[in-house]
């Protein structure tokens, strides 16, 4: 059984423990040690990218332990190709967020370091678990140190939007627990076990009643997270009140848990209720694309625009991954990982005036890209990535999502294709706003560009960025066995069409395919509607 | 013979002084009398219990009773005096110390 | 078989003797040390706490019945021993520093403590309804004397008062529905009682009597509508005793009310299951909804303590093998958690300042880290967020809950956890967030040092591997009764 999972968990937990032992006056060492500690966690998990086989097994790097045998619960990790993408991302952006705070907090800087790699552990326990309780554990976890980095190092209004982000995830995740209870005891009715293997609720079939109302429970406790229209009212004011590393983590990685959720938990184990909720699911997705969109346009606070404009992308995240087709969910995945990558960046160009100028009104600004050029142009490229521009990674999401849509139901392709055309408006015309024109404000003329360290953070989202745009094949081959495993359970009709010409590639199949370059793509490709598509030999 | 049901009735009427007792007057040592009078109703209970089922438990239980009220109201006597040292009275609308 | 207690029963009430003889040996203690040398007094009491602890070793798997049905040495009475044991030592622990400052005589202090621990763990083991009457009378009267027992203070009195006056009423109440149920019965133990109950299912007679006992119980578990005796005992009495009192009385009440429900009467079960729901749900939401106004640290954490007996009622609700084990598991964490935060409060105690008040807290963080994360602990373990013991304990409690299809139940519980992490978080903003120097400077004592230590350990250590408190309740809790009362556990 390997560690390697473990490492990669608590690598930060370790770190947090050694900044503990360092004395709080000492802020630089403090600083140092705790960019090494997140920049080591994101190092032990590349060889995730490397080692992980698309080819093997459905989880990978399995570690199993008993954790409380007389419940059934069990200390089990896990990955598969979704989990190991947003590990990756979490530890990017864990990495990206240690760095950009390093001149933006100045008081209580050890607890505020402390508090960040608490944070880190407890998503990336989320990511790996495959045993309810323990991904509950980890879930909750996530909370406390949020609430302390909102709440303190925050600014204006900051306990108020900590303490409604806290109760209302905090509402969301204890009927989702009831959720779990209720399918934990239905499964032991089904087979005598008890247990809180996710895999193994994976494969059963429950009872489409209580399915509806597990469904629910879990619902209320994801889409709170995603977050979903009408849900959703905890983010703007969290987004904007947290310091800019907690903006960052929370936009990059803790929204991802909620589509997580659903796609890892709702999705496989509900099939029949998440059928029966694509209505409901597809209505309050729409609504919040264009509510989100209209209301980022009307903003007049920088992060506020920001954070609707995440309300946006993930209800589009949100419309693709009920399509229910496999074209839908790759692309909401990837898009997942795209929104990770230009929320993030935007929050960080946010966050680096808002050093600099200490406000983040949109009418005080203008003309910026005369004093910050490169500021200016990373912040047009991680617009156009937001946007959907082809060659940047934001199309590949967007341009999958609406083919799955489109399949789905033309006429959701047709709201989705209208949000996107809104969140270019908004986005273009905060843009503008913001970076074109004359420098109106004496303020803004001496504005230093970006220095070293500020360019360093977002080098890497640059890089990801141009390549899930240009080449996103490796990202999507990655994918492939996440999807087919969701898709067999859920849209069933897929995944016989997926086997047809998509056959579960093993290595005599890959060897004898006619096309040995494709490592893992059997002979016969599919198209998005799973029929094979005409050879060309 | 007096039927069961008399004795029943009749502790059930002296509980019932005894609550309403409790929660009207205004005077402490009143209020305690008026527990005395709920206790003495449960202990004529336990008697007529007793007889009736021709078992000596019911008296039994009476002195174990007894006792613990006397020094239940001993002690409770000695905590009201320790109060009206503060307080020169005994009515229990007058002590507002402990409010919401 | 000859009456009475025979020679071996002294063999297994021998916890019990150890702990009489030790309260004894303090009070005489007392009388003879000089004055100045009283603060000894406090290890002789741990030290009869801890030779109680140690003579229940033997026990760990005894199962009988002494003096004809008096007393039951069995797992479900050691689990609950070892509750108040525990509880009773952290108590004496926080005492010490507090009485220094309240300058009381701590010699009367501590016997009345020990004195308290015996009558619960009479409680615990009684199975016949004199012997758990003459046990909640100990304790009652042994609680009433130490509300009120710094003179001088007239919130003390006021509370010694108050708690005395609904204490009696109370157990006017419960005795009377005792008398009602040894007239239906013909007998006052309560395993006999369940047989000859089982005849007479659903008779009103029997339902008067469940609502009597109910509400006499309800007394004791500070349920609502029978609570409004807590927030101000808890708040005018010296804080040490509070603590004792919303942990060990709670949990011998507890104890008390499932040996008579469970044992006594699993006929009428249908009846007090639906009281008790009733009690629950009303306890839980008021108890949080109260404790979100108040601005006394003393007074929320009673009326936390009030919701917190909501959530064991779910426990007995479910009335399963599972919802009692549940119930067990949580008072053991909850005793923890809640001896803690109150060690915490005694720590913002001086001379001059009372230090219950929220403002005192303000600053903790950065004057004493350490107090500030033990409290930060315990309010997450309250809330029952995890890692944390409280977490454990309430999910146990929740999955009994489904496990027993009180789904609504569940519902509400979780709704009440959630709203109550509003109030506790409070504290914690408080302590972490808010920098004025108001704030009461913590004293730092070696006794209440060990005591946090202990309850954060034992938080942190439950809360992540609670497998063995699991396994030690579920035997306690298999143990329950005789042929006729697991009829009641599904």
């Amino acid at each position: 059984m390997s560690y390697y999972l473990s490492i990669i968990l608590f690598t930060p937990l370790a770190g947090a423990f050694v900044l503990l032992l360092v004395n709080k006056e000492n802020e630089n060492a403090i600083r140092w040690i705790a960019n090494v500690v997140a920049f080591l966690g994101f190092v032990v998990s590349v060889p995730l990218w490397f080692w992980f086989d698309p080819r093997g097994a459905d989880f990978q790097f399995v570690e199993r332990a008993a954790w409380i045998p007389s419940v059934g619960a069990e200390y089990f990790l896990g990955v598969d190709g979704l989990s190991t993408l947003l590990i990756l991302l979490t530890t990017l952006m864990g990495t990206i967020a240690v760095l950009s705070s390093w001149t933006a907090i100045t008081e209580r800087v050890k607890e505020y370091y402390i508090f960040l790699l608490v944070l880190q552990t407890g998503m990336l326990g989320a990511f790996m678990s495959l045993d309810f309780l323990l991904f509950f554990l980890f879930w909750e976890v996530m909370l406390v140190p949020m609430y302390f980095l909102i709440g303190i190092w925050g600014s204006a209004n900051r306990l108020y939007s900590a303490i409604k982000f806290f109760l209302y995830t905090l509402v969301g995740s204890v009927v989702m627990l009831l959720g779990i209870l209720a399918l934990y005891f239905a499964y032991h009715v089904q087979t005598g076990v008890y247990t809180f293997d996710v895999t193994q609720y994976q494969k059963a079939g429950f009872d489409a009643g209580l399915q509806w109302w597990v469904f629910l429970a879990f619902f209320l406790g994801f889409a709170i997270k995603v977050p979903m229209f009408p849900f959703h009212t905890w983010l703007p004011d969290a987004h904007t009140d947290a310091p800019t590393a907690g903006s960052v983590i929370l936009a990059a990685v803790l929204l991802k848990m909620g589509t997580y959720g659903f796609l890892r938990f709702s999705l496989p184990i509900l099939p029949d209720a998440s059928h029966r909720f694509v209505p409901m699911m597809v209505v309050l997705s729409i609504i919040g694309i264009v509510y989100g969109a209209l209301v980022a346009l009307a903003q007049k606070d920088w992060k506020r625009l920001v954070a609707y404009s995440s309300v946006s992308h993930m209800a589009l995240v949100m419309l693709g991954m009920f399509a229910l087709n496999p074209v839908g969910i790759t692309g909401s995945i990837v898009q997942q990982l795209n929104h990770g990558i230009s929320t993030g960046a935007l929050f960080l160009l946010v966050g680096i005036v808002y050093e600099r100028r200490h406000t983040r009104e949109i009418s005080e600004y203008g003309g910026l890209s005369k004093v910050m050029p490169v500021y200016a142009a990373i912040f047009l490229i991680m617009t156009m990535s937001s946007i959907g521009l082809p060659t940047l990674n934001g199309f590949i999401g967007e341009f999958l999502i609406l083919q799955g849509v489109f399949v789905a139901d033309k006429r959701w392709a047709a709201f989705a294709a209208s949000g996107i055309v809104l969140g270019a408006a908004y986005m273009l015309y905060l843009y503008q706003r913001t970076m074109f024109g004359k420098v109106e404000n004496p303020k803004n003329e001496r504005l230093l560009d970006l220095d070293n360290r500020e360019f360093a953070t977002f080098a890497p989202l640059l890089v990801l960025a141009v390549w899930i745009g240009i080449y996103p094949a490796p990202f999507l081959r990655r994918l492939e066995s996440s999807v087919q495993h969701i898709v067999v359970r859920v849209s069933p009709q897929y995944a016989a069409k997926y086997a047809e010409c998509n056959p579960t590639p093993t290595p005599d199949r890959v060897a004898a395919s006619s096309n040995p370059a494709a490592k893992f793509l059997a002979a016969i490709p599919c198209d998005a509607n799973g029929n094979p598509l005409p050879e060309k030999r | 013979m007096v039927p069961l049901n008399y004795y029943l009735v009749l502790s059930a009427m002296l509980f019932a002084i005894g609550t309403a007792g409790v929660f009207v007057r205004r005077n402490l040592i009143t209020i305690l009398l008026s527990i005395e009078i709920m206790l003495n109703a449960v202990n004529l209970t336990f008697v007529a219990f007793g007889r009736a089922l021709g078992s000596a438990d019911g008296q039994i239980i009476v002195f174990f009773v007894m006792t613990v009220a006397a020094a239940e109201a001993a002690v409770g006597l000695a905590i009201v005096i320790g109060l009206f040292r503060h307080r020169e009275s005994l009515n229990p609308d007058s002590w507002t110390a402990l409010k919401w | 078989m000859p009456p009475g207690i025979s020679t071996s029963d002294f063999y297994y009430i021998l916890p019990e003797l150890v702990l009489t003889a030790g309260a004894l040996v303090v009070l005489i203690a007392d009388v003879l040390l000089p004055r100045e040398r009283r603060s000894a007094l406090s290890w002789v009491t741990l030290a009869a706490v801890g030779a109680t602890l140690a003579s229940l070793l033997p026990f760990t798997s005894t199962h009988v019945e002494v003096a004809h049905g008096l007393l039951a040495v069995d797992r479900f009475a050691l689990f609950f021993k070892i509750v108040f044991l525990v509880a009773a030592a952290i108590t004496v622990l926080m005492s010490v520093r507090y009485l220094a400052i309240e300058g009381a005589s701590p010699g009367e202090y501590y016997f009345l403590i020990l004195c308290a621990t015996l009558g619960m763990m009479v409680m615990a083991g009684g199975i016949d309804l004199i012997t758990i009457f003459i046990g909640l009378e100990t304790m009652a009267v042994s609680f009433y004397i130490l509300a009120g027992f710094i003179k001088p203070n007239q919130r003390s009195n006021e509370a010694a008062v108050k708690y005395f006056l609904l204490g009696a009423f109370s157990l006017g109440i419960l005795l009377y529905g005792m008398s009602l149920m040894y007239g239906l019965s013909g007998t006052t133990n309560l395993r006999v009682m369940a047989t000859s109950f089982g005849a007479m299912a659903g008779d009103s007679r029997l339902a008067l009597a469940v609502i009597l006992v109910v509400a006499g119980v309800g007394f004791k578990i500070a349920a609502v509508p029978f609570h409004m005796w807590a927030p101000d005992v808890y708040e005018g009495a010296p804080t040490p005793v509070t603590a004792f009192l919303s942990v060990g009385s709670k949990a011998a009440s507890f104890a008390m009310l499932i040996r008579i429900f469970v044992e006594g009467l699993p006929s009428a079960s249908e009846d007090w299951r639906l009281l008790f729901w009733v009690l629950s749900i009303a306890t839980m939401t008021v108890g949080n909804f109260a404790a979100v106004t108040q601005t006394n640290v003393k007074r929320m954490l009673a009326y936390s303590s009030i919701a917190h007996a909501g959530y064991v009622l779910i426990g007995i609700v479910a009335g399963t093998s599972r919802g009692i084990t549940a119930t067990l598991v949580y008072l053991m964490v909850y005793s923890f958690m809640q001896l803690g935060a109150f060690a915490v409060v005694v720590m913002l105690r001086r001379a001059d300042v009372v230090g219950d008040e929220l403002k005192d807290f303000s600053g903790l963080a950065s004057r004493n880290p350490f107090a500030a994360f033990a409290m930060l602990l315990f309010m997450l373990s309250l809330g029952g967020i995890p890692p944390t013991a409280g977490f454990m304990g309430k999910f146990w409690l929740f999955s009994a809950a489904i496990d027993a299809h009180y789904y609504w139940l569940a519902l509400i519980g979780v709704l009440n956890s959630a709203v109550s992490l509003y109030y506790y978080i409070r504290i914690v903003v408080f302590m972490y967030v808010k920098k004025e120097t108001l704030g009461s400077e913590p004293t730092t004592s070696p006794t209440l040092a060990v005591v946090l230590a202990v309850a954060v350990a034992a938080t942190l250590v439950l809360g992540v591997y609670p497998q063995l408190l699991f396994n030690v309740a579920a035997a306690s809790a298999r143990t329950l009764g005789a042929a006729g009362a697991t009829a009641a556990l599904r």
